[in-house]
């Protein structure tokens, strides 16, 4: 579906892509100036790409070995970006008919049953600006599927809303994807966005693409501290190895006397490590624990609970106070179970496959 | 008023209105390069083209007879094929107006054009419109204001044009004698009768720029007024 291979740089920073892709939604998933929009233009032809190869289905858009790029008009990649930017000159009705053949699209049953799916047909004769911004997004859409795509290309489409608008317009992405079939690239940092939509994903950093895989398995093994901290891993900690590695493990020093096992080879002793765990990896123990499988038990003493919401976060330190926090997510009933409040000592479970290391 | 400074005050809104139709579209390209076109010599380009701006008239006009006059290169050869020499004729007074008030129009597009969001511009690439057609469906409409202000004072600067035309065009009664250079002519005659043709003359011409530029004002006015109300309704709603 999706064949990239480009490299392209500009003002000094440098993007190179190499990916395969069935799709049909290809979320691209980054940090801000990770190179997502960029690629994003390349691929519409925005932007003039330096060197390499675009094609998405059939169709070749740009071969720079072979001198092809197709004029941006010709791509039938429709446009969505955060702001939704309709024309602030026309009005609803104008803007959805804006490209060729469009209006005759409008008039079908076709473009009927679009109007009603986007839920805008009331709102045919506003003004732009007389829109909220989740209508605003949704006659985008409109205007973008009514042009009769091959693909859509979507950047960042809910980051300009609030919480329930955004909900509102991944919902109804959702229901595009499933009604007519198109394939999409989302570029993207929201993560509920991501998998709800994305088939395959890529992460992007400093204009590199570091992983390739289901949304799901992408943010449950971040690559980096950056994208960690965007798939919302909740422990990122980095610590000093202990000793060197011992086969596929180090050992990694958590406070002055405990340690840390993770699945890392290559490491050199005192060298500084990138570690995410995600707090419901981290189990709670009131006794020292015998016979156990997980590779980690941290005596550590609880600093504060926070039980809002659906589950309770629990902040511990180590006991002796010298190593970095460690947040665990266990449930309401646990959390009335092991009676835990400020200043109790506990004991934190990890597997050592749970610790995820982390580049940078 | 006489038949020769209504004749006189034709000719210069027959100058003044060619000089900026047919500036117009170069103009707008210009314009268009200048706030799009992503280049080291844009700089250059700018400083270039808004020379005839900075420069005393008169330099100006013999610049542009150096390059049309009929001993020039061009000149001579423009005579010799077609038998047309554009020094001290109509179309000089045309050329010379245009010149000066061309960075006046570009000026004022480029800054239109600066104010246009060019991602609007690419959305309707990406929606399968052409350069030409979203120039002329999204660029253009956005950017009216700045082509009508820009006209207009064009307009109203080859009406008060004098330096140049002097030079290129000379003072020929009937084919290139403009307001400005009538009524030159007439204070420096120091003759009595001559000062009511000035006064009559310099009265019209006030009049003529003062309408231009109202027009020019209610146009943008109307203009802006149409996205304001939408941006103002748009803020009410958040």
């Amino acid at each position: 579906m999706f064949e990239l291979d480009l490299q392209h740089q500009v003002k000094g920073f440098e993007l190179s892509v190499e990916l395969a892709s069935a799709g049909p939604v290809l979320g691209i998933f980054g940090a801000s100036g990770a190179g997502k929009s960029l690629l994003l233009n390349l691929i519409a032809g925005h932007v003039k790409l330096d060197t390499g190869r675009i094609a998405i289905g059939e169709r070749v858009l740009v071969d720079c070995a072979h001198k092809i790029s197709v004029k941006p008009e010709a791509r039938k990649l429709a446009y969505v970006t955060q702001d939704a930017l309709l024309f602030p000159h026309l009005d609803v009705q104008r803007n959805l008919c804006y490209a060729p053949g469009a209006s005759t699209m409008l008039e079908s049953a076709e473009g009927k049953r679009l109007l009603d799916l986007l839920r805008i047909t009331h709102l045919l004769d506003r003004n732009p600006a007389n829109l909220s911004g989740g209508e605003k997004q949704r006659v985008s859409l409109g205007r973008a599927l009514l042009s009769d795509p091959a693909a859509l290309l979507l950047d960042e489409p809910t980051s300009a809303l609030d919480a329930g608008l955004a909900w509102e317009v991944q919902s109804l992405l959702l229901e595009i994807k499933r009604e007519l079939r198109l394939p999409m690239l989302l570029v993207t940092h929201r993560v509920s966005e991501l998998l709800a939509l994305a088939d395959d994903c890529i992460v992007l950093e400093a204009g590199a693409v570091v992983m390739q895989g289901e949304p799901i398995s992408v943010l449950r093994s971040p690559p980096t501290s950056g994208i960690a901290k965007l798939s919302g891993v909740d422990n990122l900690l980095k610590l000093s190895a202990r000793s060197g590695s011992q086969g596929s493990s180090s050992s990694l020093a958590f406070g002055e006397t405990q340690s840390l096992r993770v699945q890392l080879s290559g490491v050199a002793v005192g060298e500084s490590v990138s570690v995410g765990i995600h707090a419901d990896d981290v189990m709670l123990c009131l006794e020292v624990p015998r016979g156990l499988s997980a590779r980690n038990a941290l005596r550590c003493t609880v600093r504060e609970v926070s039980a809002r919401g659906e589950s309770a976060l629990i902040e511990l330190s180590p006991f002796d106070s010298t190593g970095p926090r460690l947040l665990s997510r266990i449930t309401h009933d646990a959390l009335a179970e092991l009676e835990l409040r400020e200043g109790v000592e506990v004991f934190a479970l990890i597997k050592a496959s749970a610790c995820h290391p982390l580049l940078g | 008023m006489s038949a020769d400074e209504l004749s006189i005050i034709a000719l210069s809104l027959q100058v003044a209105a060619l000089s900026t139709l047919a500036s117009l579209p170069f103009a707008a390209l210009m314009a268009w390069v200048l706030a799009r076109w992503d280049s080291p010599w844009r700089s250059l380009l700018h400083g270039v083209v808004m020379l005839p701006m900075v420069m005393p008239p008169v330099v100006t006009g013999f610049l542009l007879l150096t390059l049309l006059g009929r001993s020039s290169l061009f000149g001579s050869w423009l005579f010799d094929v077609f038998g047309v020499s554009i020094a001290y004729s109509t179309l000089a007074c045309v050329i010379a107006a245009g010149v000066v008030g061309f960075p006046l129009m570009v000026e004022s597009m480029r800054l239109a054009l600066l104010g246009v969001d060019p991602r609007l511009e690419r959305i309707s690439r990406s929606l399968g419109r052409g350069r030409w057609a979203t120039a002329w469906r999204v660029t253009l409409p956005l950017a009216w204001p700045g082509v009508i202000g820009g006209a207009v004072f064009a307009f109203a600067r080859a009406l008060g044009e004098y330096g140049a035309t002097i030079v290129l065009a000379g003072n020929v009664e009937g084919e290139t004698e403009t307001i400005s250079l009538r009524v030159m002519e007439a204070i420096s005659s120091f003759r009595a009768e001559e000062e009511g043709v000035a006064i009559r003359l310099v009265c019209v011409s006030v009049a003529i720029s003062l309408v231009a530029l109202l027009l020019a004002t209610w146009l943008q006015r109307a203009q802006r007024a149409k996205l304001l109300d939408v941006n103002q309704a748009g803020a009410r709603d958040v």
